[in-house]
């Protein structure tokens, strides 16, 4: 039994090493804004640690920035991750037989990177051990980048960290891709998706819009999308 | 900001951020999906990820979409190929990275 956690860990690990592009250089970003707002060296890198979610914590830097409250911070942190339940349903459906505790421990690290990864990875390997192995690599490259972020503001060229703006992106869509390849009512689905997102994005906050269109979405492509069993998993 | 403030701030964002991360795990340990729940399950990776990067990926270079579309583009014809996701990755960032030092 060991080995096969084992194994599982490891081969989490490796799944994770994408993330690392997509995680220092947007650390970094962030560290840069909270240094930038007021934060301490200190306070920078202990939100991190802390929070561990991207998106929530510039947005915390930028209105600490503007001044705004602690309260208001608190709430539009909450509003930008009620996605993640979403994401954690569909994360730990695929986790049924392991143990609460360890699952508890796994939840900290449920972010949109980990759910894109482990939601598409086949079944035999889906094992709260190899997402505890895909969230280590994705945590330390998340709370290096911070400290790098924190403590050298400007030593990267611009160019470089403006190159790497792409990488979670890129990562997104070659994600999808393998399941789109031999689908095509799929890809029409993930194109509707794009068009309500990108309506919805017009008058809505975009952490609503998210929300609001991965829903509706995959309630509408439930009835005209077939899905072989485990389809997705076959390209991995 | 004091650093009090600033302790209150980082545990509430803890709390709710933690929060609906953890509440699924509890939540699902005894729970069976119906068929057409199980297929919503599995579609929402596809339209959470197409939302995740439709329309953000437009603004990854906010003064210049090209970047976002080129470099996006290049990820989607890589895993098209069957590259594998990191290789996908460092391509695109290879391409915005040519782009900007064309630029």
């Amino acid at each position: 039994m060991r080995s096969i956690k084992i194994n599982h860990y490891c081969r989490g690990l490796r799944a994770g090493v994408p993330v690392i592009f997509g995680f220092i250089p947007t650390g970094i970003a962030y560290a840069i804004m909270a240094r930038q707002a007021g934060f301490t060296v200190a306070q920078t890198c202990l939100m991190s640690l802390s929070v561990f979610a991207g998106a929530s914590q510039m947005m915390a830097a930028g209105m600490v920035a503007q001044g705004a409250s602690v309260i208001a911070i608190i709430l539009a942190t909450f509003i930008l991750n009620l996605r993640h339940i979403i994401m954690s349903v569909c994360v730990f459906r695929r986790m049924r037989a392991d143990r609460i505790v360890i699952k508890l421990l796994a939840a900290f690290g449920v972010t949109d990177e980990s759910f894109a990864i482990f939601t598409t990875e086949s079944e035999q390997n889906c094992s709260v051990w190899f997402f505890l192995g895909m969230i280590t690599v994705t945590y330390s490259s998340w709370n290096l980048g911070s400290l790098i972020g924190a403590v050298a503001l400007e030593l990267l060229p611009a160019a470089v960290t403006a190159s790497f703006g792409i990488a979670l992106y890129a990562m997104f869509i070659a994600i999808i891709m393998p399941g789109l390849r031999v689908n095509f009512k799929l890809v029409a689905l993930v194109l509707l998706t794009a068009v309500c997102n990108t309506v919805f994005n017009a008058f809505l906050d975009s952490s609503w819009s998210i929300v609001i269109s991965t829903l509706v979405c995959a309630f509408i492509g439930v009835f005209f999308v077939e899905l072989e069993e485990e389809e997705t998993d076959e390209q991995h | 900001m004091s650093s009090t403030k600033v302790i209150i701030l980082l545990v509430g964002m803890m709390l709710v951020t933690y929060i609906p991360r953890a509440i699924p795990a509890v939540l699902l340990e005894k729970m069976k999906f119906g068929k057409k729940t199980e297929k919503f399950l599995k579609l929402i990776p596809y339209t959470a990820m197409t939302s995740l990067v439709v329309p953000g990926v437009f603004e990854v270079d906010a003064a210049n979409p090209a970047i976002g579309i080129i470099g996006g583009a290049v990820a989607g014809v890589l895993a098209w190929f069957k590259c594998p996701v990191m290789v996908c990755v460092l391509g695109a960032i290879a391409v915005d990275f040519l782009i900007y030092f064309i630029i």
